[in-house]
């Protein structure tokens, strides 16, 4: 019985298959006082494959891989490894089964190197200490046999992002897990990282392991998914095959709706500079040029895209005109006047909005209501303020307008910011920064990990602003965003802006080329 | 009924621990041979004449006035991560210097009193102050710095109290500034427990109780309904989104230590001017140190510090009844201490129920699990310091301020 492939009925090629799935989840339901997280979750992973779970934030993936790694017990159903019905009652039982998680936040031991971590919870004891040797030569196999380039002795601190993802990976392999959860593995990588991560999958995947792979990156599961199964408000609606599916289909799955593209409309560029950046440039403590003389002007109703790779100062030019970071050199004008001096709070009171790449550091106070974010930014200006005191009724009530008006989905603007999903938390601030009409705007990602739905409604309101007259200064690392929205685009390399391109005629492999400086030139500013 | 819940789980932390300490305690006098339920009921009993209960409850509310400043000096600090261990040295130094002065000068009544006010919280607002400008300038952690301080303030006032301010003959056994003059003496409220027609206590109650309530309903409006102290609660919860907001973090850190300070000047006023008239060696020591249990205990709220001086109080009455009684005065001291040790404890708990149901209610409305909190972390190690350098550690600091640098 146990046997039986998966009646379920989105799963087409069911009844041709005789192996075992190496994961099978039937009928899974969740739920969560007052909610059901998951509801008949229909799940058949193949041995050997790389299995694609695809859903908006909030969908319930977290929840059901949850549920698979034993953090929790679902409600109904049951699950299945290979072939035979098992109950996890921790993660210890899911590891034993050979289940195995890598977490999207890395969950390392700076100050240890690649062996201790990979040890660390079980450790191979000889006379009540530490074995290293044994652990040595298994860490080296391991990484030896699926090409992870790992060096035990390194220290962890020392390692890059896509090196301490190996260690994660090699940390669930020395477990003996035949089954990986990789949860949004991508999300920290650059594009060359997550070749590499695709190359490691791919020898995994030739050792005969199983993959469950967790994303909402569309393209990249497309490239490395052998199967797709897409969920949409906490249940299965469907599998896809990557090869005859595109992203656009995938995503409309995701939704349920037909998606609007990022292209914009016609030029509403007018003459008006609204921000003038001259000879910016911003030194790290060292003396090191961090953002080197950089010109930049945006003006009314213009979107300036600046693509590169992260780390190439995108995130020092936008503190140095936020006034987070001082300026070694050049000066700042916003409209007439020059800003460089001015403070954070002055300038954002001269109208300037400011949309963080990570909103967790810099956008919210997550342990405060949502009444409370929406005065952050905005404490000296209506309607959060009233002369000297907070205006808690008007902050209120304009909190309720925003969740409103900008799809904020959450009880009430009393709720901790901690409990809404990363979108809604995205459309909160979105909505709270163009609350205060600014004249411009720096987005710096402002769609980064936020699921598809809110990613369209994002884009129609930067459009939107673009089309009342705001200039705005869009740093992404999405490409698509880059060319779909921006009316400029230029190109940063090394703290330089090193190519001007036309976002009506460039290409995303033209613009990656100019990112890694692969390509140097035509029109370089 | 959210509001409800919300101050439910408020009041379950500090509930919780001192039941906890009691069950621990009764554990401890029951192990040195002593009666717990004999030592509670002595020290739940205020007296049997009513003249004897005013009197129990006049000592309690005097002692109780100095640790709700206390522990009002070390919240304002708190709420924004920020920790002033320093209070006690900021405030024996604040009192010896407003004494000196007091008696120094002679001036009209209230002129008097307002001029050793304002003496005490400047200087306790410098001391502190120190402390704030070594942070923002030079990275020093404040706990380090306001410790060290701590010691030079002591010595600083022994010094002054032997030396420039001696006030006391040659020879005697105590050593005190010159008393302060009459004009300085702040007027107790024992007229106003005739009024309300209770019997006259043997002791003065303290004027400055009135005092302690307005400072004490000035910061909790300061910090919760004015600009400033959403800045500086923001501050609290997440220094590098309040700098991100426009705060200017290293201005913010300063004026918290001066604010912190100037209230801790206060604590050693309400014996000053309404008892003592002079410092001396035997004026009451430790009061800094205690007002860090009481924030702690009180959750860093007004209302909670002003309950917990309250608790702390009745505590400390209880140490010389327990000694006729022939228990151990130092149950008090076990009380006190297992107390701390469980708020911290508790509040933990409390706050992690708190968050959880935070989520659920999120998750209510949404259908959707929360997005983790945390710092996602792209691109290599993200910045571990806040913005003047200090590390950030989790800290068991109760409310608002739960990151915190040290």
């Amino acid at each position: 019985m146990a046997q039986a492939p998966a009646a379920g009925a989105e799963q087409p090629d069911g009844g041709a298959a005789r192996s075992p799935y190496a994961v099978e989840l039937r009928g899974i339901t969740k739920r969560f006082p007052g909610v059901v997280a998951n509801k008949d979750i229909e799940l058949s992973v193949r041995r050997g494959q790389v299995h694609a779970i695809v859903g908006e934030n909030g969908a319930g993936k977290s929840t059901l891989m949850k549920t698979l790694y034993g953090e929790h017990r679902p409600d109904e159903g049951t699950i299945l490894v290979d072939g035979r019905p098992v109950q996890f009652r921790s993660p210890a039982d899911a590891i034993a089964a050979g289940i195995g998680m890598v977490h999207q936040h890395f969950m390392l031991a700076d100050n240890f190197t690649v062996l201790e971590n990979v040890v660390l919870g079980s450790e191979p004891r000889k006379g009540g200490r530490l074995d290293r040797d044994s652990a040595r030569r298994r860490i080296e196999e391991i990484s030896e046999r699926y090409g992870l380039g790992l060096r035990p002795d390194d220290l962890v601190e020392d390692l890059g992002v896509g090196d301490r993802q190996r260690v994660e990976i090699a940390k669930v392999l020395y477990r003996n897990a035949r089954t990986l959860i990789l949860d949004e593995p991508t999300a920290v990588l650059v594009p060359q990282e997550v070749d590499e991560l695709f190359g490691n999958l791919a020898e995994l995947k030739r050792e005969g392991l199983t993959v469950i792979f967790i994303s909402h990156k569309l393209d990249e599961v497309r490239k490395v998914a052998d199967a797709i199964t897409v969920i949409r408000r906490g249940t299965t609606v469907g599998d896809a095959d990557p090869r005859t599916t595109t992203a656009k289909q995938l995503a409309e799955m995701m939704v349920g709706a037909e998606l609007p593209t990022p292209e914009l409309r016609s030029s509403t560029v007018r003459e008006t500079p609204v921000l003038r950046l001259q000879g910016v440039t911003v030194a790290s403590d060292a003396g090191r040029p961090l953002v080197d003389a950089v010109d930049l002007t945006v003006r009314e109703g213009e979107v300036v895209g600046i693509a590169g790779v992260e780390g190439n100062g995108q995130a020092e030019l936008v503190e140095a005109v936020m006034g987070l970071r001082s300026l070694a050199a050049g000066s700042v004008h916003l409209g007439d006047e020059d800003i460089s001096g001015w403070t954070t709070r002055s300038r954002r009171e001269a109208g300037i909005g400011f949309i963080p790449e990570d909103r967790h550091r810099q956008g919210m106070l997550l342990d405060a209501p949502l009444w409370e974010n929406r005065i952050l930014g905005h404490q000296t200006r209506p309607p959060a303020a009233k002369g000297p005191f907070i205006d808690r009724k008007g902050a209120r009530s304009d909190t309720e307008r925003i969740m409103r008006d900008y799809d904020v989905r959450a009880p009430g603007p009393d709720t901790l910011a901690v409990a809404l999903s990363g979108g809604n938390q995205q459309k909160l601030i979105v909505g709270r920064e163009m609350s205060a009409t600014p004249r411009l705007l720096i987005a710096a990602h402002p769609t980064r990990g936020v699921d598809v739905g809110a990613q369209s409604v994002i884009w129609e309101l930067l459009k939107d602003a673009r089309g009342e007259g705001m200039g705005i200064v869009l740093v992404s690392a999405d490409l698509d965003e880059l060319i779909g929205l921006s009316d400029t685009l230029h190109v940063m390399l090394r703290g330089r802006l090193v190519a001007t391109v036309d976002p009506r005629q460039v290409t995303p492999e033209e613009l990656g080329g100019h990112m890694t400086g692969a390509r140097t030139a035509a029109g370089a500013a | 009924m959210n509001r409800l819940r919300s101050t439910g789980l408020a009041l379950l932390g500090p509930a919780l621990a001192v039941l906890v300490a009691l069950v621990i305690s009764a554990l401890v006098i029951a192990l040195i041979g002593e009666n717990p339920l004999r030592a509670l009921q002595v020290m739940t009993d205020l007296g049997d004449a009513p003249s004897q209960q005013v009197q129990s409850i006049v000592v309690i509310l005097n002692r109780a006035v100095p640790l709700f400043l206390a522990g009002l000096a070390v919240s304002i600090a708190f709420r924004m991560g920020l920790f002033n261990i320093g209070v006690e040295g900021q405030y024996r130094l604040a009192t010896i210097v407003a004494a000196a002065v007091g008696a120094a000068v002679a001036l009209p009544g209230p002129l008097h009193l307002l001029l050793v006010i304002v003496v005490a919280m400047a200087v306790g607002a410098l001391w502190a102050g120190i402390v704030g400008v070594l942070k923002v300038t030079r990275g020093v952690s404040e706990v380090i710095s306001s410790i060290m301080l701590n010691f030079i303030a002591l010595g600083l006032a022994s010094y002054l109290l032997t030396g420039p301010f001696r006030g006391s003959p040659e020879g005697a056994s105590i050593i005190t500034t010159t008393p302060l003059p009459e004009s300085a003496w702040f007027p107790g409220l024992n007229g106003l427990l005739g009024a309300f027609g209770l019997a006259e206590p043997r002791t003065e109650l303290f004027g400055f109780l009135v005092v302690a309530i307005v400072v004490g309903v000035a910061i909790a409006v300061l910090i919760q309904r004015t600009r400033f102290g959403f800045d500086l609660r923001a501050t609290g919860i997440s220094a590098s989104a309040a700098t991100a907001s426009g705060v200017d973090a290293r201005r913010m850190v300063v004026t918290t230590m001066l604010l912190s300070g100037a209230v801790a000047g206060l604590i050693g006023l309400p014996d000053l001017l309404g008892d003592a008239r002079a410092f001396g060696t035997e004026f009451t020591a430790g009061l800094g140190f205690l007002g860090i249990a009481v924030a702690l205990l009180g959750r860093n709220n007004v209302l909670g510090i002003a309950l917990a001086a309250l608790l702390f109080a009745f505590l400390d009455r209880a140490a010389l009844p327990l000694q006729f009684a022939d228990i151990p005065a130092s149950v008090v001291t076990i009380i006190q201490g297992t107390i701390v040790l469980a708020v911290v404890i508790a509040n933990e708990i409390a706050r992690r129920l708190a968050l959880r149901s935070a989520e659920r209610a999120g998750a209510e409305a949404t259908g959707a699990p929360p997005d983790p909190g945390g710092s996602a972390d792209p691109g290599g190690p993200g910045p571990g310091t806040g913005p003047d350098g200090g590390h950030r550690v989790r800290t068991g600091v109760p409310g608002s301020s739960e990151e915190a640098r040290a």
